[in-house]
């Protein structure tokens, strides 16, 4: 089989050729693919495919993702890998489309172009940092789990209030991690939005808003209790305009304690629910 | 072949005897459906919802009273039905003689036992697999007459269906879906004509309204919104940009007796945002044109927005009413449009009565006395990126709204969002999308994002009261002559309001937005029934026995 292998290979791919030659006024739809060429993207950081995925995307993406990628009528796109995607994944979604949705089949697209948008896109995700990678994993690790693993979880371990973090390592660019540690908020992620409810007691609960209508809010208040509210039942829901995430400026973080958490960080790849 | 006959001629017999035993029992059923009864629009008796706006002024408003808003807090459901399938509700559901007739997602439709919500038949269209229908595998609804329903399709064609089996009658093709397409639109029906439209302005189409026969489906005209060569308005398209210019019709038009017209708003040009390629006012794109119903003649048109960059079709539904401006009783047209503007138009002419925001609108400073918006400079999509209020989506939208004849209001639900809007240049491949730019949300604290039901007085714009909702509502509206309106919000809330002042008075989580469809009223073994599709499912909801 082996010897015969790359002939059959190229026997078929000439038949294709054929059939193709001949259906081509018709139209025909190439079925869809059930695996990508390559586990990881071959062009991730390459230069010249970044500015080519760009225009791509722009003009065959944008209309409905958003020209930044964060959905205008589709999804945003900026947060797929820190949900959990694979570039594998992102490759076949992009080739197939989604079945019975707006989403289309883009079979046309050459392989290289798929990785070119997917290779912009992480630029969107993750800016790539052009400082060299510094600090020490492992005191990060200490320091984390001393100032950070009460509100957020890493493989399983840790608390809910704040997002998970066994993923940060391939969603987020050091730079960003810098400034959300010190304490900048750019914008609150959905499930994520600070809140206080003040009950007609005076009672005041504190937390993260994960959905709200006009009559109700549900949360997760600070003792990780999930829980909704009716609105008329209370005396306020305020949106909080600081986040819950207290601000480690450098009385509370050295420059090189900073480092060290976020080397530690960029080591998280992803958590393996499997049972082995 | 004899026995056969034999076989045949007994079955009749029995069929007869048949007959006569039930005819005893249960009346007649009701005769084809006529253009009385279209003409009729929504009767007293709440015994049927014919077509898509209930009348064929699309006013939405029923003469149903037994729900009211002293009751109705009172609204139990009654049974809900399930597609069982992806995609959701965005029609409008008829009904006659106790059955419902409704168009789902993937070209699915039923007709449902009204009673139960059972299932009486389903039909279902094979659609080809390299669809690339624009914008949702979505429809909006039958039109009905005789024993037949009609039904556009997502690859272009138009269905006639019967009524009592959901059979195929014969199947018209509109246009090739290959070459971009679609239709999603409810089927208008006119005397013996189908009125129907494609989409896929996006996919560098050009648009165009056609009528077909209702008995044979043999086409008996068509009008292009795009003007071809020789023909007026050609002229304002530079060079070829006309032959992909978009401009599709994908909601259902009004229809004027009187005049002999049908009404129907246009969609945008194409490319949508880099339009150098397009100079000039892209007739009949972001307007509405008057039609002569035998003929498909153009009587008259008025463009919203000239030149549009902003994707903002007129694809909005055209309402109609005879209402008293100035001392003389007029007959208008009233349109709240995707640019921010709300008009009431003279439908004997297509001038402009009143013009007015009813969002905020960052584009233009007001319509001129000549109908012509006049523009604010910095409104032009580049590279680098513009902002303008309202979004892509629009002030509203395609969802229907609803006139109360009574209190002379003019309902919506209203949109508050701007957008960065950019422009780069578009190539043109056949059945690919074909925009030339995108856009991105616009965030600050002078942009807040939010939806609001509002009441408009059409003889003069102006806002009579409205209701917040936390975000914008893609959802259709319903009147009654007791006062209520039936909305919902995108958070799934089924709201009931009092028409009069815009004060809630009942709500219910539905488990999803009612996304681009309408509530319809009728009656039922004496019973007022609200029918709600909203995702995959519809619900019936009635006060208790």
């Amino acid at each position: 089989m082996r010897t015969f292998g790359p002939v059959a290979s190229v026997a078929t791919v000439a038949l294709l050729a054929i059939l193709g030659a001949g259906l081509s006024a018709q139209q025909p739809t190439p079925a869809p693919i059930t695996k990508a060429p390559a586990a990881t993207n071959p062009l991730q950081g390459d230069e010249a495919a970044i500015k080519y995925g760009m225009g791509l995307f722009r003009s065959r993406c944008a209309d409905c993702h958003g020209v930044d990628a964060r959905g205008v009528r589709s999804p945003d796109l900026t947060q797929v890998w820190a949900s959990g995607r694979t570039d594998e994944g992102l490759f076949l979604t992009v080739k197939n489309g989604v079945p019975n949705t707006e989403m289309p089949a883009n079979a046309r697209m050459f392989d290289h172009e798929v990785w070119q948008v997917l290779a912009y896109l992480r630029t969107l995700a993750a800016p790539a940092s052009t400082d060299p990678p510094r600090g020490n994993a492992e005191n990060g690790q200490r320091l984390y789990r001393a100032n950070c693993a009460s509100c957020h979880r890493v493989n399983g371990v840790g608390g809910r209030l704040g997002p998970d973090l066994s993923r940060i390592g391939s969603a987020r660019a050091r730079d960003a991690m810098v400034r959300r540690i010190r304490g900048a908020v750019e914008d609150f992620r959905p499930g994520y939005e600070p809140v206080t409810l003040t009950q007609d007691n005076g009672q005041a609960i504190h937390g993260v808003k994960k959905n709200e209508d006009l009559f109700s809010v549900q949360i997760m208040d600070t003792r990780e209790r999930i829980q909704g509210y009716e609105k008329d039942k209370m005396k306020e829901v305020a949106n909080d305009t600081k986040s819950a995430m207290p601000p480690f400026g450098t009385d509370r973080l050295s420059a090189s304690d900073l480092d060290d958490v976020v080397r530690y960080l960029q080591t998280l790849r992803g958590f393996d629910t499997a049972v082995k | 072949m004899k026995i056969r006959f034999v076989r045949i001629a007994v079955l009749t017999a029995l069929g007869a005897v048949g007959t006569i035993a039930l005819s005893a029992q249960q009346a007649p059923p009701p005769a084809l459906v006529t253009n009385q009864e279209l003409l009729a629009g929504l009767p007293a008796d709440g015994s049927r919802w014919l077509t898509f706006g209930g009348d064929y002024f699309n006013q939405r408003y029923s003469p149903l009273t037994q729900i009211t808003p002293e009751n109705v807090n009172r609204l139990q459901p009654q049974w809900t039905f399930q597609t069982r399938t992806l995609g959701n509700f965005e029609t409008t559901t008829l009904v006659r003689d106790n059955v419902l007739y409704v168009t789902g997602p993937q070209n699915l439709a039923w007709a449902i036992d009204a009673r139960t919500g059972r299932q009486i038949w389903q039909y279902r269209r094979e659609l080809p697999p390299n669809l690339t229908a624009c914008c949702g595998l979505v429809n909006r609804g039958f039109g009905v007459l005789g024993d037949k329903l009609f039904m556009v399709t997502l690859d272009a064609h138009l269905l006639a269906l019967d009524m009592k089996t959901g059979a195929v009658a014969w199947d018209a093709t509109m246009e090739d879906y290959k070459i971009g397409y679609a239709s999603t639109i409810a089927p208008l029906v006119v005397k013996d004509k189908v009125i129907v439209a494609v989409a896929g302005g996006e996919y560098g189409i050009r648009g165009f309204i056609d009528a077909y026969d209702a008995q044979s489906g043999k086409r008996a005209w068509r009008f292009y919104t795009i003007p071809g060569p020789g023909e007026p308005g050609h002229n304002t398209w530079a060079g070829d940009s006309w032959k992909i210019g978009g401009t599709g019709v994908w909601v259902t038009g009004a229809y004027d007796p009187e005049q002999n017209l049908v009404f129907y708003g246009t969609g945008n040009p194409g490319p949508d945002y880099h339009s150098e390629s397009r100079e000039g006012d892209n007739l009949y794109s972001c307007s509405v044109v008057a039609l002569d119903v035998d003929t498909g003649k153009l009587r008259w048109h008025y463009q919203f927005t000239p030149h549009d960059v902003h994707d903002w079709d007129s694809t909005e539904v055209p309402v109609l009413a005879d209402i008293p401006i100035g001392g003389q009783t007029r007959k208008v047209l009233m349109f709240a449009n995707r640019n921010g503007f709300y008009y009431t138009l003279d439908r004997t002419t297509g001038r402009v009565i009143t013009a007015k925001p009813f969002v905020q609108t960052t584009w233009a400073k007001e319509i001129g006395s000549d109908g012509r918006p006049m523009l604010l400079p910095g409104h032009t999509p580049d590279e680098k990126g513009e902002i303008t209020c309202p979004d892509i989506t629009g002030g509203t939208n395609f969802w229907p709204p609803s006139y109360d004849p009574r209190q002379r209001l003019f309902f919506v639900n209203a949109r508050e969002a701007c957008m960065t809007y950019y422009a780069w240049k578009p190539e043109y491949n056949p059945g690919d999308r074909f925009t030339g730019g995108a856009g991105q949300r616009a965030r600050g604290p002078d942009m807040p994002v939010y939806g609001a039901l509002r009441a408009i007085d059409p003889a003069t714009g102006e806002r009579k009261w409205e209701f917040k909702y936390l975000n914008p509502s893609p959802i259709g509206l319903l009147t009654t002559a007791s006062n209520l309106i039936f909305s919902g919000d995108s958070e799934g809330n089924l709201l009931a309001l009092d028409s009069r002042n815009g004060k809630l008075l009942w709500r219910y989580q539905m488990g999803s937005t009612m996304h681009g469809t309408s509530p319809i009223t009728y009656m039922l073994d004496g019973r007022q029934q609200v029918l709600v599709p909203a995702g995959t499912t519809l619900t019936a909801w009635a006060l208790p026995q």
